[in-house]
């Protein structure tokens, strides 16, 4: 190791680059998910690094580094108010990586750096998994085998020209890629086969989840509008006939029984109800719906879903009031099959104890409310009169429908009807509700999606946070549960066309929600029919897929503990594959008269006689034919051709060259010895 | 060309008994426009067989018999004041021929060791400031004892270089010897002798040896035994540019004595021995000995 | 790795096997023909420290992987894992089937530095970047080879006895590109440095050419005809040299030094010098023959066995000195 302190400098210099630019990449990637001075405090000591390096400054002592560290840790834990749990620990090798790279200069400190570095940009993965993310993440792990590599190369010399430095970097990031590349047949291998094992393993930290977004188990004014403003994509749907009409697609959540001042809820599971009847009549909408992770329970359904446990995902059950629920929160994408009825009839018997829940009001609230409801039962309405002069009310007075409504007062519902007059859909469900219930008609709150945006690329439907809804249900005598809501009586628009249309204040909306930019619009189409796919093989690859995968490619069943030998038995076939074509040595290129004569070579040493080295072709095919004179003539001929072929002036002309080639190849293969 | 090469191999074999080889060296080296040295012991017929080559040859022939008090003028000529003109004349030494045999080489001092070797490398001749060109084409065969031998001047390296080849005759085998004794010597042949060509035929043969064609095969194989030479520890030095363009010239020519309008491997050994026998030194016995280079081509694959 | 790699057995490869060090234990490429070739089975490979930590590496993100459910973590964890392989294969063949052969190394005398030098060819059209040579860890040299070309490496050892020193086993290794792994192989070549034997300190004058030659030295003053300058009496030259002239002018003894191209003949004789011990005696001898090259004077060497002739110049030099190497 006589040459490594001489050729520290150079070494230092590609490889602090790589490094730095590859971990830039990675906390780049951090500023969308970590507190923005983890980032920021990477900038700071990358710059702090780059230049110790350009400007061949001294690195900080221990007594500076030490109290660094310190604080460092320090920081972690104010903001975060731990070390451990997901964020704080990625926070926490964030900062020490980049505090590191003020102590990085030997082979070994660099080599260290970079297998941290890969851990810390893999870990990326635990907060998005968009494609994006994963072709940066594929950049900065490119970079860092660069500067793997060029830490490796301990032979560069001490003064180059800048001409050969940059070679070298074009050279270090050329193979860099080329072992990825390489890399790339066992990943797939291996990313197929290997056996999938359903996590966790141990407990997963609480903040794990915080990221994702959804329909809650309770409902507020003002929370389905913060919903809608984000453009995360809920689910997506691929119908297996026609895409019904928009008015038709209520995606079915979350079913509100429970009030309590602003506060709507589900009822509670302790208390026994029985299932409601369903009659269905028309053909079932057979539908596959791609769900993204929402940490809660519900799988959303088209209104309504047909009961069968075959259609249902695992572990699955339906609550009496046909709210679909997994035995798990929704943690990871996942598929399902749906099979609904547009027509149908719910709950053709009413039970006291579900009359009394979906007539639940907090007492001596909102007065003017029921005194608008003790006024239609003295009028002696009926229930479907009661619903149509509700709808008639929001019709035809001022009613607005707006994302951004006026904050309503202590009792709201009286605020929003006669004052406001101004709320988005859980306004106008939840004061409907009010209105049916002050009047003596069940009614409940149903949440969840309406509408969705077609994709052509796809042939499927895109439902986004910004279609979430909340519509009303009402119990009528001989109808059962019959779908009201009360949004479409003030804007129409909202249910038929979907919310960019319905809404007039729509830059509030996210970008791709709305109606203007048809070319981004476009563009984004095909853009989430790759993302789409990239979720249901890739992100969504797990041990079921991989079965059914499996099923499709051997034609057989397969039992998940035989996917161990397959891989097993792939891999030994793919690594033979690959080191053949790596490690075979092609030795010198030969040229085809050479070849041919080779051949004959081998055929006389089998007879034997075999060529010295330092022998020429003429004696040596003098000495064979002394050996074998049976077929002495033969011998001097291919002897005498081969080296005229070899070493006399060669012919112009293709053909002729041709010719004494296949000449050469008839003679040796004639040859009998 | 062949059947004319093969005439004048076939002469010179009729006054020189069974030395074939010895003659096809010597041939070829004189079509590759180089200087001859022969080596041996007194008495081996080397003189005869220069002085045959040159009959045969249809050449000029001169001979200086070089001894310890030969003065470089009695080889190149003197300028004589002349009273008649009152002007220098010029007289030009016996080096103004075709075929200068310097015999016994290594008994003249190196003073005139060298003047010679200058003529050699340069074929023309300065005196006074006045250049004189030497009739063309020209050659100097020069035969040496073994170093050995005491009382004489051995060439230096560097001027062994100036020589193409280096050949020896060594003793003649039974039946040519027979032949010899039944005879009356070759020297009264020598003088019956009729030339085969003349100097326009053989300056037509050395340029058409210019056209014999070398291969990059060949030429790889070149340059392999090259480096072996410069890197084996067997020699001291190895194989200079000059003597590997020397190499080639004799190959060509040795393949034109064959009759092939190409070089092969073959041609390279055959002639190796004595292209590159007095360039190197090998490091243990110092003596650049046929061993060695069999050595070396064994090492060397072709 | 290695056990897999180099399983094929070849009797004819196998060195001789001394149990007194395990590293005797290892394949080694002996030299055919003056060159020696890293086949496959020659070469070796285990993980570095730093293999084993990305292996560690890899562990952790298999299992993070797993505890998550990310799949796309597995995608990743696997083209890393498939990185490390490809990096073992890659480090492999950036040392397999290189070609070494041995270059003439010039002649040392006994305890200076002998300069082994060998060129390290690639003959498979493949660039070899970070190739290490060392003598048994201790001299090391590194070196990037091209394709289908050559690098000249140096490696030196200090010499102790005259005669041939032949370069001991060298290893070649190399952890190109990913330093993950170690792969290294055993080569022997033909690589020998002549070794002069050490020459004695100036204890000894150097015999004068002027006594007669009946001790073997002796003289010829026809040629003393060029002076070259003044040294100062040492104790036993010649009163003829002695310039008295310049002494009577109380300069102090000079003894006159000559020069010229028939200068003194000078007869160096192994049986002038004295002593019992024969390599002392060949010192003393290397100490006249380095300072009769120096003084360009005209000598002989005179052995028991054989002796060489009088002689001038750095070949007659070097072969009075390679006379006494091999003596």
């Amino acid at each position: 190791m006589t040459n490594k302190a001489g050729t520290q400098t150079n070494l230092s210099m590609h490889a602090i680059i790589w490094l730095l630019l590859s971990l830039s990449i990675t906390f780049t990637l951090y500023a969308f998910n970590l507190e923005n001075w983890v980032p920021a405090c990477f900038v700071v000591f990358a710059i702090w690094r780059y230049l110790i390096e350009k400007n061949n400054w001294s690195y900080p002592t221990l007594w500076l580094r030490f109290p660094l560290t310190i604080a460092g840790g320090l920081a972690v834990l104010l903001t975060y108010g731990s070390l451990f749990g997901r964020d704080a620990s990625v926070a926490l090798l964030a900062v020490m990586i980049s505090m590191k790279l003020l102590e990085t200069r030997t082979k070994r400190d660099f080599i260290v750096m970079v297998i941290l570095s890969y851990f810390l940009t893999v870990n990326i993965l635990l907060f998005t998994q968009a494609i994006w993310v994963f072709l940066a993440v594929l950049l900065a792990l490119t970079g860092l085998t660069a500067c793997l590599i060029s830490v490796s190369h301990q032979s560069m010399q001490t003064n180059i020209s800048t001409q050969v430095w940059k070679n070298h970097f074009k050279v270090q990031v050329k193979l860099a890629g080329k072992l990825l590349l390489q890399a790339t047949p066992i990943m797939l291998v291996l990313f197929v086969l290997f056996p999938r094992i359903p996590g966790p393993i141990w407990g997963i930290p609480q903040d794990s989840y915080s990221g994702m977004t959804g329909l809650s188990d309770s409902m507020e004014p003002g929370n389905i509008s913060q919903l809608s403003l984000s453009s995360k994509i809920a689910f997506r749907v691929e119908f297996k006939s026609a895409i019904p009409a928009n008015n038709q697609l209520y995606w079915r959540g979350p079913v509100l029984w429970h009030q309590e001042g602003r506060r709507w809820q589900m009822a509670s599971d302790r208390i026994p109800l029985p299932m409601e009847t369903l009659q269905t009549s028309g053909s079932a909408t057979d539908y596959t719906i791609t769900l993204e992770p929402h940490n809660r329970n519900w799988l959303l359904m088209l209104d309504l879903p047909e009961i069968s446990a075959s259609t249902l995902p695992a572990e699955a059950r339906v609550k009496h009031d046909m709210q679909v629920l997994s035995k798990e929160p929704i943690r990871t994408r996942i598929r399902y099959q749906g099979s609904s009825y547009l027509q149908y009839k719910l709950g053709a018997e009413l039970s006291e104890h579900e009359r009394t829940l979906a007539l639940q009001l907090i007492e001596d609230e909102n007065p003017k409310t029921r005194q608008l409801a003790a006024q239609w039962i003295s009028e002696k309405k009926s229930p479907t009169a009661m619903v149509e002069a509700a709808l008639k009310m929001f019709r035809e007075q001022e009613f607005v429908y707006t994302l951004a409504p006026p904050r309503l007062g202590k009792e709201p519902v009286d605020d929003f009807l006669f004052n406001t007059k101004r709320g988005f859909c859980e306004h106008y469900a939840s004061s409907f509700v009010y209105l049916m219930r002050a009047a003596g008609v069940p009614a409940r709150i149903v949440t969840g999606y309406q509408g969705g945006e077609i994709n052509p690329n796809g042939n499927y439907l895109i439902v986004r946070q910004s279609d979430a809804h909340a519509w009303a249900e009402v119990w009528l005598q001989d109808r059962g549960w019959v779908r009201v809501d009360p949004t479409s009586a003030v804007s129409p628009d909202r249910i038929e066309m979907g919310i960019g249309a319905a809404l007039t204040d729509s830059d509030l909306l996210p970008l791709l929600s709305r109606q203007d930019y048809p070319m981004l619009k476009h563009l984004y189409m095909n853009w989430d029919a790759v993302n789409n796919g990239w979720n249901q093989w890739v992100l969504g690859y797990d041990q079921a897929k991989q079965l059914a995968l499996l099923k499709k490619l051997i034609n057989k069943d397969i039992a998940w503990e035989d996917i161990g030998l397959i891989l097993v038995v792939s891999m030994i076939a793919l690594m033979l594959f690959v080191s053949y074509l790596l490690l075979s040595n092609k030795g010198m290129v030969l040229n085809p008269s050479n070849r041919i004569y080779q051949q004959f070579l081998k055929k006389l040493a089998k007879a034997g006689v075999t060529k010295l080295k330092h022998e020429g072709a003429i004696s040596f095919g003098q000495r064979a034919a002394k050996t074998l004179p049976n077929q002495a003539s033969e011998i001097l001929e291919i002897s005498a051709l081969y080296s005229s072929m070899q070493y006399a002036k060669q012919a112009n002309s293709k053909i002729t060259n041709i010719q004494s080639l296949n000449l050469l190849k008839q003679l040796v293969n004639n040859l009998k010895v | 060309m062949k059947k004319i090469t093969d005439a004048i191999i076939a002469k010179t074999s009729e006054v020189i008994l069974g030395k074939q080889q010895q003659i096809k060296l010597a041939l070829a080296c004189i079509l590759a426009k180089g200087h001859l040295l022969i080596e041996d012991l007194p008495g081996m017929g080397k003189t005869t067989l220069a002085h045959t080559l040159a009959q045969v040859l249809g050449l000029q022939f001169q001979r200086v018999q070089f001894t310890s008090d030969l003065l470089p003028a009695d080889v190149l000529g003197v300028s004589v004041y002349d009273r008649n003109t009152a002007n220098f004349k010029f007289h030009p030494g016996p080096i103004f021929t075709n075929v200068l045999l310097a015999d016994e080489i290594n008994r003249a001092t190196p003073k005139t060791q060298s003047a010679l070797l200058e003529v050699m490398e340069e074929a023309q001749v300065t005196i006074d400031a006045v250049t004189y060109t030497l009739p063309q084409p020209f050659f100097v065969i020069a035969t040496q004892n073994p170093s050995s031998q005491i009382g004489t001047f051995a060439l230096p390296e560097s001027q062994l270089d100036r020589f193409l080849m280096r050949i020896t005759i060594n003793y003649p085998d039974a039946a040519s010897e027979r032949q010899l004794l039944q005879s009356n010597g070759g020297r009264e042949q020598l003088a019956k002798l009729s030339p085969v060509i003349d100097a326009t035929q053989l300056q037509a043969l050395q340029s058409a040896c210019h056209d014999i064609h070398v291969s990059d095969a060949l030429l790889d194989y070149l340059q392999a035994i090259l480096k072996y030479t410069r890197q084996s520890a067997q020699f001291n030095a190895g194989l200079s540019p000059r003597a590997g363009l020397s190499l080639k010239q004799c190959a060509q020519a040795w393949a034109m004595l064959d009759g092939r309008d190409h070089v092969i491997p073959e041609d390279i050994q055959s002639i190796l021995p004595s292209v590159a026998g007095h360039r190197l030194v090998s490091n243990i016995t110092l003596t650049g000995s046929v061993d060695n280079i069999a050595q070396l081509l064994k090492s060397v694959a072709v | 790795m290695a056990k897999g790699l180099n399983l094929s057995s070849d009797t004819s490869l196998k060195p001789d096997f001394k149990l007194n060090s395990p590293k005797t234990w290892f394949r080694t490429a002996i030299a055919i023909d003056s060159t020696t070739t890293l086949s496959r089975r020659h070469i070796y490979i285990l993980p570095t420290r730093f293999g084993w930590l990305y292996g560690l590496l890899l562990i952790g993100l298999l299992t993070g992987s797993i505890n998550y459910s990310i799949s796309l973590g597995f995608a990743i964890t696997f083209l890393l894992a498939g990185l490390g392989l490809i990096g073992m294969l890659h480090t492999w063949r950036n040392l397999a089937n290189l070609k070494i052969e041995a270059k003439r190394a010039n002649p040392v005398f006994a305890g200076e530095q002998a300069v082994f030098e060998f060129n390290v060819i690639d003959d498979s059209n493949r660039a070899r970047y970070s190739i290490f040579a060392a003598f048994a860890d201790k001299e090391s040299d590194i070196q990037d080879i091209p394709a289908l070309g050559e690098s000249t490496f140096r490696l030196s050892l200090p010499s102790q006895k005259r005669g041939w020193l032949k370069a001991p086993r060298i290893t070649l290794s190399t952890e190109f590109p990913v330093s993950l792994f170690h792969v290294w192989a055993y080569a022997e070549t033909e690589n020998q440095c002549l070794i002069y034997p050490h020459p004695s300190l100036r204890s000894q004058i150097l015999p004068s050419a002027d006594t007669d030659g009946a001790t073997g030295q002796l003289s010829t003053t026809q040629g003393d005809d060029d002076f070259a300058g003044h040294l100062n009496y040492q104790f036993g030259d010649s009163p003829k040299r002695i310039d008295w002239k310049a002494s009577s002018r109380e300069q102090g003894m000079l003894v006159k030094q000559f020069q010229g191209e028939a200068s003194s003949t000078l007869w160096l004789d192994f049986n002038a010098t004295t002593g019992n011990n024969i390599e002392l005696r060949i010192s003393q001898l290397t100490r006249w023959l380095v300072d009769a090259d120096a003084q360009q004077l005209k000598y002989g060497l005179r052995l028991p066995q054989h002796s060489i002739q009088p002689n001038s110049g750095a070949a007659h030099y070097h072969q009075c000195l390679t006379a006494l190497a091999l003596m």
